[in-house]
């Protein structure tokens, strides 16, 4: 299996991502859709890292998932505030800022 | 010490006395204390100035000029064409030699003459009043030695500014306060012509310099004779001399008969080699000067009050000066200049002494003064024949030189115009005096008492100059160009017997008991018009009906088009702000629809249109 499997492979993952991202109302569900595109990427890079024999893209891996960690806690303190605010954490309630 | 720092010292002196007075109140407010620290600096002012004047028959009597650059030419942005920089500095030549001495000899006299004169007032306001003189002085005399056109203008503003602060010296007074007013818009608005005439000529030349020849001389000219007719009470311009004597009767003495109002005349004596490239600007200014010379006097005969009289006076003698000097005559205008300084000064202080007298401005209250006041009235009499032109007095040189120039040039309106005015000068002089000082005394008059000898002594130093300056012509005139040699000539004889048979008519109309009412009610309509203010009633006229409609159309202009333009902006801003935040949901997902979608779109472009 060459190159355009891992990449037909992260496309994939990264279109579950984005219909997760759109249709979920739960703010976790969210979170969760947001993880898979960042994994697509990661997968992207490490495929290329491997193909063109670098180790440049695995770096860049290692890099992005430790991004993603800090961004995962961020974003499960906003649903644990949001949880205690209002019991709920349903995305499409929390507009009060377009006013 | 050179002439330059004579010079230097009769400029900066005062300002540094004005300074002292302004920053330390403590010795302001001891009044006395201020007005002998400031007639100390005149004093010393004084002394330089002579020195200056000195200089031009010793040894180094050569035009000394010299300048310091104030702003270079890099400053002024491509402008200059590359040709000068703008610079300040002093110039002395015959000129400011002798305007130095004309101004600051008249300037101790009036200063020492308001120890005594502005004895009463409160002790703050007699030290403001030093202080004002004392920064005149400065402006004054930074004007005379003005290297440069541009250094004369900010002399020109300054004493302006200075004539606003003595006019409105009483300024809890509404016509002081609004004769100040006047005052300085008039002059402001001439002055405007002095602005623009120095811009087209820095633009022209590339300097300042009044010895530049230049095509642009004839637009120039005649803007600087704006300004001239401002500061010099030209018609119709003059309408801000008569108010101005709201101010204390000294400052109308200094400010508004010898010098500052002389600085119109001084300009055109100073710039006169631009004046002589332009021939139809010296014709203008010889019918304006000989129009105001008779008009002034006309106007002067029904005055009742004694400094209207004088003010009025000193427009027709300023309408001489611009008429010599539009004849083409440097040495004629620029010597009646001084004479009238100082025999004008004189009659101004003489005047002021009358009124301290009898507390009154009005010629009715007056009368018999002669018994009271010997010396202030003896001081007046020697005024009023030096302006009569009277023989062997110095308004009698002056003013036949003047006759001679423009006879000479064949100007035969303005000749005939100056020799009614001098007729007619003689005739309301003749008129005060026999009024003032012989006839019949009034209630106020009886109480009348000789002033102090502070007010004595200028009056006797200006009346041996008024006697004595006339002599001297020939000396002055040729420090800066060729002697002028007095003769006396047809038309000096001819003004001689204008000059004494207006003596003699006011006296058999005025001295004598019913002599000549008939030919006052002869000439009743003539005097019913020149009491009637016309030229100020046209201003107001004019004021009325032309400037507020001006100023009500800028307004609605103003009001409507600017004011709805940017109000327009404001109400678009924001009903296109409340019409674009309907699309803010709120909702995360909604924008990740949108960010797919671009994303999408971005990509599609970039596979099939981008390559």
């Amino acid at each position: 299996m060459g190159l355009i499997g891992y990449l037909l492979l992260a496309a994939g993952l990264f279109s579950l991502g984005v219909f997760g991202l759109v249709t979920r109302k739960n703010a976790v569900g969210v979170m969760v859709a947001v993880e898979l595109m960042a994994n697509a990427v990661n997968l992207n890079l490490v495929a290329f890292s491997r193909f063109h024999g670098g180790n440049t893209g695995q770096v860049f891996a290692l890099f992005s998932i430790a991004i993603t960690v800090a961004e995962v806690v961020v974003g499960l303190a906003l649903v644990i505030l949001l949880f205690r605010a209002r019991g709920d954490v349903t995305l499409d309630l929390a507009s009060e800022l377009k006013e | 010490m050179r002439a330059i720092d004579w010079a230097l010292l009769s400029t900066f002196l005062p300002l540094a006395t004005a300074l002292l007075l302004v920053l330390v109140s403590p010795l302001r407010r001891t009044g006395l204390g201020a007005g002998l620290v400031s007639v100390v600096s005149a004093v010393a002012t004084f002394v330089g100035a002579v020195m200056v004047l000195a200089s031009r028959f010793g040894a180094e009597a050569g035009v000394v000029h010299r300048t310091i650059q104030w702003l270079p030419h890099s400053a002024l942005g491509g402008v200059a064409h590359g040709r000068g920089a703008i610079e300040l500095g002093v110039h002395v030549d015959g000129i400011s030699a002798t305007m130095l001495v004309v101004v600051t000899f008249v300037a101790l006299c009036v200063q020492v003459f308001s120890i005594g004169y502005m004895a009463e007032e409160p002790k703050a306001d007699f030290g403001r009043y030093f202080t004002w003189q004392s920064l005149f002085l400065f402006a004054m005399n930074s004007l005379v030695i003005a290297p440069n056109l541009l250094q004369l203008f900010l002399g020109w503003e300054l004493v302006g500014l200075v004539s606003y602060l003595l006019i409105g010296y009483w300024w809890k007074k509404p016509s002081a306060a609004r004769a100040a007013l006047k005052a300085f818009w008039i002059t402001k608005f001439a002055d405007m012509g002095l602005l623009a005439g120095l811009i087209v000529l820095f633009l022209a030349t590339g300097t300042f310099d009044w010895t530049v020849t230049t095509a642009a001389a004839g637009t120039v000219t005649l803007l600087l004779f704006v300004a001239v007719m401002g500061k010099s009470a030209q018609f119709p311009l003059h309408i801000w001399l008569p108010d101005a004597m709201e101010g204390p009767t000294p400052v109308s003495a200094l400010l508004h008969a010898a010098t500052m109002v002389a600085a119109g005349v001084f300009l055109v004596v100073r710039a006169f080699p631009l004046f002589e490239q332009a021939p139809n600007t010296l014709t203008v200014m010889a019918y304006v000067g000989s129009f105001t010379a008779l008009f002034a006097a006309v106007v002067a005969v029904v005055q009742t009050d004694i400094k209207k009289v004088l003010a009025y006076s000193t427009c027709s003698q300023l309408g001489y000066m611009v008429c010599a000097l539009g004849a083409g005559s440097q040495a004629a205008g620029f010597f009646h200049l001084t004479t009238h300084a100082f025999f004008k000064a004189l009659l101004f202080l003489a005047a002021g002494s009358l009124i301290h007298g009898v507390h009154s401005n009005e010629l009715s209250h007056m009368g018999g003064l002669l018994k009271k006041m010997k010396v202030t009235s003896g001081a007046f009499i020697i005024g009023s024949l030096a302006l009569a032109g009277v023989p062997g007095l110095a308004g009698f040189f002056s003013k036949d030189l003047i006759l001679e120039e423009v006879l000479h040039r064949g100007l035969w309106a303005p000749l005939g115009a100056l020799l009614v005015a001098a007729f007619l000068t003689a005739f309301y002089m003749g008129r005060v005096m026999w009024v003032a000082l012989l006839g019949e005394p009034s209630e106020h008059a009886k109480h009348a008492h000789e002033s102090g000898p502070s007010m004595l002594a200028p009056l006797i130093g200006l009346s041996v100059l008024a006697i004595g300056v006339g002599y001297f012509g020939g000396t002055l005139s040729g420090l800066y160009g060729e002697p002028v040699h007095f003769h006396l000539s047809a038309i000096g004889i001819v003004a001689t017997v204008l000059g004494l048979s207006g003596l003699g008519i006011s006296y058999w109309m005025f001295g004598a008991p019913q002599g000549g009412k008939a030919i006052l009610e002869a000439f009743a309509p003539v005097g019913r018009l020149a009491r009637s203010g016309a030229v100020n009633g046209f201003f107001a006229w004019s004021y009325r009906s032309v400037m507020t409609r001006v100023a009500a159309a800028i307004g609605w202009f103003d009001r409507y088009v600017i004011d709805g333009l940017i109000n327009g902006i404001a109400y678009g801003t924001l009903e296109a702000g409340s019409r674009l935040r309907v699309i803010q949901t709120g909702r995360v997902q909604d924008y990740v629809y949108v960010v797919v979608a671009a994303m999408l779109l971005i990509g599609l472009y970039g596979a099939f249109w981008g390559r």
